[in-house]
């Protein structure tokens, strides 16, 4: 436990603002370099923080994935995300309406989970793993009530210390929200 | 020897990643614990029965807890909230077990026996109230739930009455309220 505490002594930064009051602010793992984004706007929040590649390894190799699996899945750019309300409302969101961007202007959409557990049936990827798997990812869409939060992992084709922009959007009753977490970085 | 050093390395490497979003995020789990805990279930519905293993290999079925509130929790040892809120299950389970008529069972996913005791042995005080095993997910797939963890509350006559998404501080004072109204309700 020393051990995890002592890793997280962070460096937080504003690095951006959106209209209203949306914001981001990123920040930096100081021991790991590990970057994160924590985006706010009237009580929503979406965290991203970095997973590197040896992170994931680790995970899905504890998972029972093979070599060969964990490598592809290691190729993509891996972010654990957190998604939180603090509203009084529930808030619904689907990560198929998230977007991101790379500056070419061509909004893309995230790899979801389902996408992959397609391939891992392919790949003959055992039961035990896609469970583990599955459940390790974001839920692909989500109704918070006031208080609920949930987190899990988010792919992104992007390749390695890559930027992007990365669109979320929510329901708030009959209201869409949208906002965007700039300059987002996979991590190296 | 190999294998539970990999474990450790492992374990550790995704609490890092985890405490570190929750420092950044300001404590979500805590904030949840300063406002709602649970959230009402419209409509109440009957909750799906199940029947499965615990730790010792004896059945534990759902549906004989009629009569008790209920509180069953979603996890995997995987799952940094889910490690983070089950000492304040077990601290709930100490003011209530054998005491009141509240049960507590958490439904470990896609795991084994051995996984569960090797997270034990990390906790200070071990989990007392009965840990289930849905090896295949099979029972979760027929509950409403999207991520883990996820918590739900029956009230006496087996009725999904409350859910909390995310990680909780079961013994908070919030908390408590909730399950002890519960307990008040239909004697």
């Amino acid at each position: 436990m020393a051990l995890a505490i002592a890793g997280v002594a962070l460096v937080a930064t504003p690095a951006a603002a959106e209209d209203g009051q949306a914001k981001t602010e990123h920040s930096v793992q100081a021991e790991t370099g590990i970057e994160s984004w924590q985006f706010t706007d009237n009580g929503v929040g979406v965290l991203l923080m970095q997973i590197s590649p040896d992170q994931a390894r680790a995970f899905f190799i504890g998972r029972g994935f093979q070599r060969d699996d964990v490598e592809y899945y290691a190729s993509s750019c891996v972010f654990m995300t957190l998604v939180k309300n603090q509203t009084p409302q529930p808030v619904y969101y689907r990560l198929g309406d998230w977007r991101f961007s790379r500056g070419d202007g061509i909004a893309r959409p995230l790899k979801l989970k389902d996408e992959w557990l397609r391939e891992w049936k392919k790949r003959g990827v055992s039961q035990s793993s896609q469970i583990a798997f599955e459940w390790s990812q974001h839920p692909v869409e989500q109704m918070l009530e006031p208080g609920d939060w949930n987190q899990g992992m988010t792919t992104f084709l992007v390749p390695h210390g890559e930027r992007f922009d990365l669109t979320v959007k929510w329901k708030i009753g009959d209201n869409i929200h949208v906002g965007t977490i700039p300059e987002v970085r996979c991590a190296k | 020897m190999l294998e539970q050093y990999r474990r450790f390395v492992v374990r550790n490497n995704m609490l890092r990643v985890f405490l570190a979003a929750m420092l950044l995020f300001g404590s979500v789990a805590a904030h949840a614990a300063d406002q709602a805990v649970f959230s009402p279930v419209p409509g109440t519905p009957l909750a799906t029965d199940f029947k499965l293993l615990n730790m010792n290999d004896q059945q534990v079925s759902l549906s004989k807890l009629r009569g008790k509130v209920v509180l069953i929790n979603f996890w995997a040892t995987w799952c940094p909230p889910c490690r983070r809120e089950m000492p304040s299950l077990q601290r709930l389970w100490l003011q209530h077990g054998g005491k009141t008529d509240l049960r507590i069972v958490a439904v470990n996913i896609g795991e084994n026996a051995e996984t569960v005791l090797d997270f034990m042995g990390t906790l200070e005080a071990s989990p007392t109230f009965p840990i289930v095993f849905d090896k295949d997910s099979s029972v979760l797939r027929h509950w409403p739930i999207k991520g883990l963890p996820t918590t739900f509350l029956l009230d006496r006559k087996g009725r999904v009455v409350y859910r909390a998404i995310g990680g909780r501080e079961f013994d908070s004072p919030e908390s408590v309220s909730v399950i002890n109204k519960l307990l008040a309700d239909d004697k």
